[in-house]
């Protein structure tokens, strides 16, 4: 394997963890920590560093939603998925989100500003069907109100 | 044992086994999409449901394991119907809707589905058709019959989502996740198969897919591409690159593969006369069900079009085709004529160590009988006659009677002296983890391992971790090592003593130290202490694997003789069996079981070439060598072969010995030949045609014959050659070498078991005092220069100097470390210059941290052998190659 200073960097940060030590997910998070998500290199890294494939991290990162494999946008929206929201019509806010900003769920604009996450009930269901702008609570929504308020984020993320 | 019932038929198996594998062994069918034989079940596709008397409800038989009396039913109408509903909810994920389809026969692949024309992937349009394990689960559960169609009257929601993108982006493999039943073979076979791990489950529920590496392409995971996987995928969705549409084979040939000295047997499936699909034989049982990527896909590393096809004779500076009969007048006249003027000395023979036992057994026939010349040898020759050598002084043989399959079963502590094994044998070191990281049922007690290299490979994240220690000697100085290992252990009293008791004078190897080794005291020591342990208990197996580096003759002597004294010291006569020599090529011992060794006066290959400079040797037949490419100082080399008066060469490819030939016969291509080979622990292996013969293309067997017919006519000698197939020559070698008298070609069942040893031998076991030069310290400029057998290069790609020799590209260039990177200004990429007096090489630098400060790495292979150029002729010199490392100005 080849070292770069990226790799060492990481290198120091999961340098306290221990083969069969049950460390795998503490190594992640104190990545996650540090640069917000999980950076490729990252995963080859703590392999090497508690002796498990790579393939054994990458499954273990992509199985918690927690964790996350690219850079956070610098704006999140968050599209509660609770029942409330879809008996309110919420179905229709996702389908205006995603066309208007041109993404899906889970993922990024091309410049990282903006995404979009599926988010579960928080219990502000009076507001249904909502959204959380960088966390905001937006709602209730109509799909029109949607198109207006997702051209402004997608204006404000160019 | 216990005795069961299975579907009224009574059937012994040991107790406790899982019923899923004794139902099977015992010729009953019963569906299991998961199951792995000898892994721990996974139970994730309920198909193998049957019904026991007394068990509640039915029950899975991979998770059930045999007890006495237990009776088991696996055709009642129940365990039918709850395997076809478990199946259905298989099915469902799948993307081929013909599975259930009772009127799939009638459709062709062109046509469109006349059942619903939103279908379109189908088994008739997968690669996969009619050798499929899901397609043939759903034939033999009548799921098309009895209509057992999950998506009836369903909205058809596979078809409205975009299929998961294949990843068809390197030689190999092809992976399409779409026919994908999640059934995590794949995951288990490159965990717990093959210690690699690098395929996981990714994501969760109903998003899960197979992933390779950190999720991105199958190349840029550590993939070795052994196909362990693909043999166990019972869909289509890992699948061989190669021939991934040709693969409905003719038939299949069981023989064996000829990349290494490990011997794997393999099944070889061919169509229209060329192999299309390689899957491993369990004959051999030390490879088992393995094989690695040279025996999976370096059957068509070239193309039949590419091999010699034609028998040629040189006319000036042109070799134009010829008949096989006039290329054997010729060939015999020339000799003859040699022979008349110079006499018999003048001629010399190299036979190989990738053809036959029969070709090598007739080659020094010719040798010795008709012309009777002493100088017979072959390329790898004189590295493992050196350690033949050290070996029958240290054991009192040199067909040690060691079983390689006792490194897996029973090895508790394991000393690995050898450059890279993963990448020279890959299988032997895959069974080398099996012993240290036990993953396969029953478990064994895992052991621990102690490797010396100089460069890092995979084997050595199984030392420490284990248990283990990995020893980095500075390059050359193994032998070093190991003699500071002997030294240590005869420090110990008990061992002392043990030694003395067996014969061994300790007082030999005392008395060596570490200092100028490179390894870590420390280190050392806690070998040392594992090695103490071994020796203490005596009912514990130990196992030395020693693979010689393949140039430096009197290095690879002096490490042989150290290796096989610390075997003496820590078991003492038992060394005998924990010693294994490991060549880098197929059929090593076989050459030199069969003879091909110079007699008394007579020269090795070196001492040929160098007749031939000096005019004394002046006629050369090379029976599958190519001394160019294999031997160290290529430039000597081809001036001496320029200066024969005649150089016959027999060979399957148009390699550079071959182009600077007078004569070229064209031999089978090795998959094409009848014949026996002998594996690295003397496995007596057998080779079977499954290639068809290239144009004229003779096997050797025949043109070996027959040139020794006429020349022993023309010479007037009454020697006979009378064989009238490749059966003959081995019989007659079973009658004449020792060892290989229990073999027969004909009606012989045995093969892959019997082996050419005697295993009773008991030899005179003694110390051998090892000459170790301290190293020299690298001059201004230079580095180290390490080669040694990679694993993804085709040996027959080399040969013919093929641009895809390595296919994915990994192996053509210079390792160099990336601190002296740094310090000589060498990127990722850059082209740089070895060099060695006046010899150059221009490689493309690889950076990476696993060859040492101050050394780098060429494959041997790249460029057909191109690093020969750099390394000194043999000199008896142990001091390891040094050249000059410049980056190329651009």
């Amino acid at each position: 394997m080849l070292e770069t200073e990226a790799t060492l960097e990481i290198q120091q940060l999961v340098a306290e963890f221990r083969p069969g030590n049950a460390d795998l997910l503490r190594a992640l998070h104190k990545v996650q920590h540090r640069y917000g998500y999980v950076p490729k290199e990252a995963m080859g890294v703590i392999a090497r560093q508690l002796r498990l494939g790579e393939a054994h991290v990458y499954g273990t990162a992509t199985f918690y939603s927690e964790l996350r494999l690219t850079p956070p946008p610098e704006k999140r929206v968050d599209w509660c998925s609770g029942p409330a929201c879809r008996l309110k019509g919420s179905t229709h806010v996702r389908k205006v989100l995603e066309s208007v900003l041109g993404i899906g769920m889970e993922e990024n604009t091309e410049n990282d500003k903006l995404g979009l996450h599926l988010a579960q009930c928080n219990g502000t269901c009076d507001f249904a069907p909502q959204i959380w702008v960088d966390g905001k609570v937006v709602g209730p929504l109509t799909a029109a109100d949607t198109v207006k308020l997702a051209r402004e984020l997608k204006d404000e993320a160019k | 044992m216990a005795k069961l019932t299975i579907n009224g038929k009574t059937v012994e198996a040991p107790d406790g086994a899982p019923l899923v594998e004794v139902i099977k062994q015992n010729g009953f069918y019963v569906s299991n999409l998961c199951y792995i034989d000898k892994l721990p079940p996974y139970a994730g596709c309920r198909t193998c449901l049957v019904e026991i008397e007394g068990a509640r409800g039915l029950q899975l038989s991979c998770t059930t394991t045999v007890r006495d009396d237990m009776v088991v039913n696996t055709v009642t109408d129940d365990v039918k119907q709850a395997r076809q509903y478990v199946l259905s909810v298989i099915d469902a994920n799948h993307s081929d809707r013909c599975l259930t389809c009772h009127r799939r026969v009638k459709c062709m692949p062109g046509d469109i589905c006349l059942r619903d024309d939103s279908v379109t992937h189908r088994c008739l349009t997968c690669s996969k058709n009619y050798r499929c394990e899901l397609q043939t689960t759903n034939d033999l559960l009548d799921m098309g019959k009895d209509s057992v169609e999950p998506w009836a009257g369903e909205e058809r929601t596979y078809y409205e989502a975009a299929p998961p993108e294949p990843d068809r982006g390197n030689p190999f493999f092809e992976f399409d996740p779409q026919m994908c039943i999640i059934c995590t073979r794949c995951v288990r076979a490159c965990d717990d198969l093959r210690h690699t791990g690098a395929v996981t489950l990714a994501g969760r529920g109903f998003s899960t897919a197979i992933a390779f590496g950190a999720g991105g392409a199958i190349d840029e995971s550590n993939c070795d591409f052994c196909g362990s996987c693909i043999d166990v995928c019972p869909t289509a969705t890992l699948m061989e690159r190669p021939n991934k549409w040709l693969a409905r084979t003719e038939d299949w040939v069981s023989t064996v593969c000829n990349s290494c000295s490990v011997g794997c047997t393999i099944s070889v499936g061919h169509r229209d006369g060329k192999p299309v699909i390689v899957k491993p034989d369990s004959l051999n049982p030390f490879s088992d069900d393995q094989i690695c990527v040279r025996g999976r896909f370096h059957y068509d590393a070239v193309k039949q079009s590419d091999r010699l096809a034609q028998h040629l004779v040189r006319s000036g500076d042109n070799l134009q085709p010829t008949t096989w009969e006039e290329a054997l007048d010729y060939s015999v006249e020339q000799l003859a004529a040699v022979h008349a003027a110079h006499g018999a000395k003048a001629i010399a023979f190299l036979g190989s160590p990738i053809a036959t036992n029969e070709e090598n057994y007739l080659v020094q026939r010719i040798a010795r009988e008709v012309v009777g010349t002493p100088h017979i040898d072959f390329s790898a020759g004189p590295v493992n006659r050196a350690v033949a050598q050290a070996t029958a002084a240290a054991f009192g043989t040199e067909t040690l009677p060691g079983d390689l399959t006792d490194i897996p079963e029973r090895a508790k502590t394991i000393l690995v002296v050898a450059d890279d094994l993963e990448e020279s044998h890959n299988v032997a070191a895959l069974r080398i983890k099996d012993a240290i990281d036990p993953r396969k049922l029953p478990l064994r007690e895992p052991g621990r391992l102690i490797v010396i290299t100089a460069r890092r490979g995979e084997l050595c994240d199984f030392a420490e971790p284990y248990g283990g220690v990995w020893l980095q000697p500075t390059p050359g100085q193994e032998a070093g090592v190991l003699g500071a290992l002997a030294s240590l252990l005869a420090d110990d009293a008990e061992i002392a003593s043990a030694a003395s008791e067996a014969g061994l004078d300790p007082a030999v190897v005392s008395a060596a130290d570490a200092g100028s080794t490179g390894v870590d005291g420390a280190a050392l020591e806690h070998a040392a202490a594992i090695l103490r342990e071994a020796a203490a208990a005596a009912d514990e197996a130990f196992a030395l694997v020693f693979a010689p580096k393949s140039t430096g003759v009197a290095g690879v002597a002096e490490s042989a003789k150290a290796a096989a004294n610390v075997a003496l010291l820590v078991s003492g006569t038992a060394a005998t069996r924990s010693f294994f020599v490991l060549p880098t090529e197929a059929n090593v011992n076989g050459a030199l079981d069969m003879g091909v060794s110079p007699d008394g006066d007579g020269k090795d290959v070196n001492g040929i070439l160098e007749a031939a400079l000096g005019g004394e040797v002046k006629a050369l037949v090379v029976a599958g060598d190519n001394p160019i490419m294999h031997l160290p100082g290529r430039a000597r080399v081809q001036e001496a072969l320029a200066k024969l008066d005649i150089l016959v060469v027999v060979d399957q490819l148009l390699g550079e010995t071959a182009q600077q030939a007078h004569v070229v016969i064209a031999d089978a291509p090795t998959y094409g030949k009848d014949g026996t080979f002998a594996n690295a622990d003397r496995r007596v292996q057998r080779l079977r045609a499954a290639q068809a013969h290239p144009g004229d293309a003779k096997p050797a067997w025949e043109t070996l014959s027959a040139l020794g017919t006429r020349l022993a006519a023309s010479l007037g000698n009454a020697v006979a050659f009378a064989y009238e197939e490749a059966a003959d020559v081995t019989e007659e070698i079973t009658r004449t070498v020792p060892g290989y008298e229990k073999f027969q070609f004909h009606g012989y069942f045995g093969w892959g078991k019997g082996r050419a040893v005697d295993e009773s031998a008991a030899g005179q076991i003694a110390l051998q005092p090892v000459a170790v030069d301290a190293p020299a310290p690298n001059g201004e400029g230079e580095v180290a220069l390490l080669t040694g057998r990679t694993l993804y290069t085709s040996l027959e790609g080399a040969t013919l100097r093929l641009a895809d020799a390595d296919k994915l590209h990994r192996e053509d260039g210079v390792l160099v470390n990336q601190l002296d990177a740094v310090a000589l200004g060498i990127s990722a990429g850059d082209n740089v210059v070895l060099q060695d007096g006046a010899a150059e090489l221009s490689l493309k630098a690889t950076l990476t941290a696993d060859v040492p400060q101050g050394a780098v790495f060429v494959s041997s292979y790249y460029d057909g052998g191109a690093v020969g150029a750099l390394l000194p002729a043999e000199n008896g010199s142990t001091a390891v190659p040094r050249v000059k490392l410049v980056k190329q100005q651009a």
